[in-house]
């Protein structure tokens, strides 16, 4: 792999993340982009190049199947527009594109925005019946999202002891972060105890332990970094993206080679976001990391798989408490998927923003002290997909 | 003359007494009842499944309670069985005697020298109208019986019909049974009976076992012993109380109750809309006796409730299969076949890890060079969930991954699993796959693989 030249982030937005029944989803495109342009002191006719992370049109409102509903809500016309699906690494991935494209000098600005809009839907009309009445008719039948990852954690328990309350205990601490997101979807605090209380969803994560459907966007402009207006912006870097494809969609259930204690994927993104950033030591040289937290259980595997330490002794780190905000490395101080919610395409451009609001110092009552560089990771596809960005100030 | 080579059984893991079906029924006295996702196809499948299937040229399907009305069931069992294409295959229909009927046709077939080896299978999983259950006698179960022109362990001397006009079932009209037996068990089951015993030819003492599998069969003896038989040579239906009637299927499991109690000549009678009449003979008792281990292995149904739920999940009404609008995939079970239905793997040539699923290269050592292997259908619990919000008729569902003895690995749903408390699967559970019904489809219903604890 050759150098990979810095991109700068210029403009950050991202809308209250919840059920917005009253905001549609040309409504969202707008609330982040503004946002984010805003933010970057630019015009709408400035941006270059747009990439769109949706991930489900069909089980949303049918937008956001072609580059085209970007286009549509901000009048922004007559430059390149993609759109980007690829599971819950979508909005990763559209950044990931934006930069290759800036290094590439395909343009000077661009944007990456994700929306997605899940709740404008009947009861039980949702991902659930996705899984029920699509997808292969006989592979997996029988699975819901939070199944595909709960059978993870059988093995996880069975083979290095962690216990339910540790499962928990993630999610006990991201809704505690989350009750100082002013954006969150759920921004109150709970006990292990009454995660472990509430309605069990797939052995042994319970309905608190999953995290919410909603309705969500979020925007970032980006620039090459020798392109930054220093007297304009407040600047934050990429330094390193890694995306990777580690399995399929039914493979990792048939295949005999998985033992389902890790995500290869997230190994993999990791080590080429690491090797660009220059980072040997993740957990004393990264200050806080944004972990796709879709399941509790997925939190505890990401710690091993990111390198914050060694295979087995995730629950340490959270028995610990050292990936509490004020710990050795906070984690999802935003609240995570599990207080913000989960509108699929936005997520992953929701926590560069995240972090991207703790570099400049920008995040308010949860802001990491002294925060230089941060992570964002996220899993899709179930365990299939991952992203890692590393980010400096 | 034609020999029984080989048989197998099935009834549903699932039993309802009597007295749960209403509060004057009997305690003791029990129904083999499906779980919801088995049906005639997927009991019809487990009894044949051992039997083996290299050199049988002929498949005959009995059934009353039929699923599909647009092709044969015969044709579609054989198809999942993975018998050689295109072989004979018919359906024996409409009356509870169709059971017999096709093994009377088989054993004719056999004696003409034209076909070799015929699989019999009679498949019942009749539902009666909710609240009269006890009222009219129903049973779920298959039986599959292999009839060869070779030397089996037991032989069908004679085989003989005499038909009638007259039918002997419960009629339903509307909400009302109309069921007068007093004129059809006289001008048929006796007449027809009667008539039956006097193509009789051999002498009355040499049988030391009579079946007589009619819904009037307690009626029987006073003719019986007219045509010169003993009251202690009957056999009783000892399987009635501990499955229900079984329709097509009970006339078989009567006769194979008989051969594994060691009976050494055997007439079976069976009436209901004509009479069908064989002699049989015992040279070998078979070793296992899968009759009675699948007679007292079963879980009770705890209430009336689960019961309903079983049926139909909330269509009671319907008769067959109800629309829904999913994928019913009839191309992808026919293209992929093998895999789906046959359980055929990919076997690294390089490294000998074994797939399920197609792959152009080996994930481990990276080689591309497949052989096909054929996989076993039991394994070891390999990792678990339950899923408590996958729509089912007993919530949760249990997900479980599954490594194949001999390699493979699959993840299929656990099934039988009415009460999570009787429910003790963890990882390293032995489990062996079962094929049942994985989506209902007006067009063709998926069949597929699910995990049973051993």
């Amino acid at each position: 792999m050759r150098k990979q030249a810095d991109i700068a982030i210029i403009g950050i937005g991202v809308t209250k993340f919840g059920e917005l029944f009253h905001q549609s989803y040309d409504d969202l495109v707008r609330d982040a982009a503004m946002q984010a342009i805003t933010d970057a002191q630019i015009s709408i006719d400035d941006i270059e190049a747009a990439w769109l992370s949706t991930a489900f049109p069909e089980i949303g409102v049918f937008k956001g199947r072609s580059g085209m509903d970007l286009c549509e809500p901000l009048s922004l016309y007559n430059i390149p527009v993609t759109r980007v699906s690829n599971y819950c690494a979508s909005g990763a991935d559209a950044i990931r594109n934006a930069a290759n494209a800036l290094r590439a000098g395909e343009c000077d600005v661009a944007m990456a925005l994700g929306v997605e809009k899940l709740r404008d839907r009947q009861p039980q009309d949702s991902i659930v019946k996705m899984m029920v009445e699509y997808g292969h008719p006989f592979l997996q039948k029988g699975f819901t999202a939070a199944g595909t990852f709960a059978i993870y954690a059988s093995r996880i328990m069975h083979e290095y002891g962690v216990k339910r309350e540790d499962i928990s205990a993630i999610s006990a601490k991201n809704h505690y972060h989350g009750s100082l997101n002013k954006k969150a979807h759920h921004q109150k605090c709970c006990t292990i105890d009454e995660v472990m209380a509430s309605p069990m969803v797939a052995d042994p994560l319970t309905v608190m332990d999953s995290c919410a459907t909603t309705d969500g966007a979020a925007c970032v402009i980006m620039v090459r970094a020798e392109d930054v207006d220093k007297h304009k912006h407040n600047p934050v870097l990429i330094k390193g993206i890694g995306l990777s494809i580690a399995t399929g969609w039914d493979m990792p259930f048939f295949d005999p080679n998985h033992d389902f204690l890790s995500f290869q994927a997230t190994r993999n993104a990791a080590k080429t976001a690491y090797l660009q950033a220059g980072i040997t030591k993740p957990i004393d040289e990264i200050d806080l990391i944004e972990v796709h937290d879709c399941f509790s259980i997925v939190e505890l595997l990401t710690y091993e798989d990111l390198g914050l330490c060694k295979q087995g002794e995730a629950k340490d780190l959270i028995r610990g408490k050292e990936t509490q905000l004020g710990g050795k490395i906070p984690v999802n101080v935003s609240g995570g998927l599990l207080s913000c919610g989960h509108p699929v395409g936005a997520t992953g451009i929701r926590m560069v923003v995240e972090v991207a609001n703790h570099l400049r110092g920008t995040a308010g009552d949860r802001q990491v002290k002294n925060a230089k560089r941060g992570l964002t990771h996220n899993i899709g596809g179930p365990g299939a997909i991952a992203s890692v960005i590393i980010l400096e100030k | 003359m034609s020999y029984i080579k080989s048989y197998g059984i099935a009834f549903p893991q699932f039993r309802i007494e009597d007295c749960v079906l209403h509060p004057k029924g009997r305690k003791g006295v029990m129904k083999a009842v499906c779980y919801p996702d088995e049906d005639i196809i997927t009991l019809a499948f487990e009894s044949a499944n051992k039997i083996p299937k290299e050199s049988i040229d002929g498949i005959f399907f009995a059934t009353a309670t039929p699923v599909f009305h647009n092709r044969y069931h015969a044709s579609f069992i054989a198809d999942r069985l993975n018998l050689s294409p295109g072989i004979l295959a018919l359906d024996f229909t409409m009356s509870s005697r169709s059971g017999t009927d096709a093994l009377l046709l088989a054993n004719e077939l056999i004696n003409s020298g034209k076909y070799m080896n015929i699989l019999v299978i009679a498949s019942d999983a009749h539902y009666p109208e909710i609240g009269r259950e006890t009222s009219t006698p129903f049973g779920h179960g298959a039986c599959s019986v292999l009839l060869s022109n070779e030397k089996g362990f037991a032989e069908i001397s004679s085989s003989n019909t005499v038909s009638s006009s007259f039918a002997e079932e419960f009629i339903y009209k509307g909400e009302y049974i109309q069921f007068d037996p007093r004129f059809s068990r006289d001008a048929g089951f006796k007449t027809n009976l009667v008539a039956a015993l006097k193509t009789l030819d051999s002498s009355r003492s040499s049988f030391d076992s009579v079946i007589v599998n009619s819904l009037y069969s307690r009626m029987a003896g006073p003719f019986f012993a007219k045509a010169g038989f003993e009251e202690r040579q009957f056999s009783n239906d000892v399987i009635i109380n501990k499955t229900g009637n079984t329709g097509t299927a009970h006339a078989l499991f009567l006769l194979l109750n008989d051969l594994e109690l060691e009976k050494k000549e055997i007439l079976l009678a069976d009436y209901t809309n004509g009479t069908n009449l064989f002699k049989i003979k015992n040279n070998l008792p078979p070793e296992h006796k899968p009759l009675q281990e699948q007679i007292n292995n079963y879980d009770l149904v705890r209430s009336y409730q689960d019961y309903l739920i079983m049926r139909k999940a909330g269509d009671f009404n319907s008769p067959g299969y109800h629309t829904k609008e999913m994928f019913s995939s009839e191309m992808m079970q026919e293209r992929e076949k093998e895999s789906l239905l046959y359980l055929k793997g990919l076997k690294c040539e390089s490294c000998g890890t074994i797939y399920y699923l197609k792959s152009a290269q080996c994930k481990k050592c990276k080689r591309t060079t497949f052989s096909e292997v054929q996989l076993k259908d039991t394994g070891t619990v390999y990792a678990i969930t339950n899923e408590h919000y996958f729509p089912a008729s007993f919530p949760p569902i249990s997900m479980v991954v599954v490594d194949l003895d001999g390699g493979g690995r699959m993840t299929v749903q656990q099934t039988d699993t009415m009460y999570p408390d009787k429910n003790e699967i963890k990882i390293g559970s032995k489990v062996k796959l079962v094929l049942r019904k994985m989506i209902e489809n007006d067009a063709k219903p998926n069949y597929f693989w699910k995990a049973k604890q051993l």
